[in-house]
């Protein structure tokens, strides 16, 4: 199996979840621990500002995550029925600041950025597309 | 996730088991601060158990440090797993904690 999809509710109680599910194929196809751990950090990162931050509502919204494993990297996007919201073109905080003036917050997407090797967002018709690649060593 | 309080000396020690992320970070958060709230000005924390972190649990981490800075205490982190020291370098997170191997080293670190 070299793809997988799961579709969870707008609810940060399913992270867990979803991560369970893509040990689970990254053990099936062999990838690095590395890699799967750092595919469900950035995941976790991302669906959280999506739930927090990308509804209007509180109603249930669906999330549709896919895998694709092809010729050694690994592409997962993230789709969601939120208000448009590009999380690339969001600050990066200052790692360089003494601990007294950092501000606390804006690491989730830092660590994405950093975690990726690619993010690329696309708003396509009512829903925000995110998509992160990620190339494994050979 | 689960977080035990015991003390060594003018220590505390707080043990994080788990994971912690956007859904464990606030309880963690309360614990914290009630600690120092309580004037427990000395705090190692003990990452042998936890396993993930996110950003979520950076942010308490460094609400700490700022909160035990300003009573004139010391905050130590000890025992990381190889993943979680990741996502603490990845950050730039491991410039601004004092952080150890062992809790041994962590409590030897403290003021008696």
């Amino acid at each position: 199996m070299n793809s997988l999809t799961v579709t969870i509710k707008n609810d940060t109680t399913e992270i867990p979840r979803l991560a369970g599910l893509i040990e689970q194929f990254g053990e099936k196809n062999e990838l690095p621990q590395k890699v799967v751990f750092y595919v469900n950090l950035a995941l976790d990162e991302v669906l959280t500002n999506v739930i927090s931050y990308g509804y209007e509502d509180d109603q249930q919204h669906d999330i549709t995550v896919d895998l694709t494993l092809e010729e050694r990297v690994l592409t997962t996007l993230i789709w969601d029925d939120g208000e448009p919201f590009n999380p690339i073109i969001a600050q990066e905080p200052d790692v360089e600041l003494p601990i007294d003036e950092r501000p606390v917050g804006g690491l989730g997407l830092l660590l994405v950025k950093r975690m990726m090797d690619q993010v690329e967002y696309r708003r396509i018709g009512e829903r925000n597309c995110l998509s992160l690649r990620k190339k494994l060593e050979t | 996730m689960n977080v035990t309080e015991r003390n060594e000396g003018n220590v505390v020690v707080l043990q994080l088991q788990g994971r912690l992320d956007g859904n464990t970070a606030k309880d963690f958060e309360d614990k914290l601060v009630a600690a120092i709230d309580k004037g427990k000005h000395h705090v190692a924390l003990d990452l042998s158990n936890l396993d993930y972190v996110s950003s979520a649990g950076l942010r308490v981490m460094l609400i700490g440090a700022k909160r035990i800075k300003a009573t004139g205490g010391k905050f130590v982190l000890t025992s990381m797993h190889p993943n979680v020291k990741e996502v603490f370098d990845i950050s730039g997170f491991t410039g601004i904690f004092d952080i150890t191997s062992t809790l041994d080293q962590a409590l030897g670190s403290f003021p008696k």
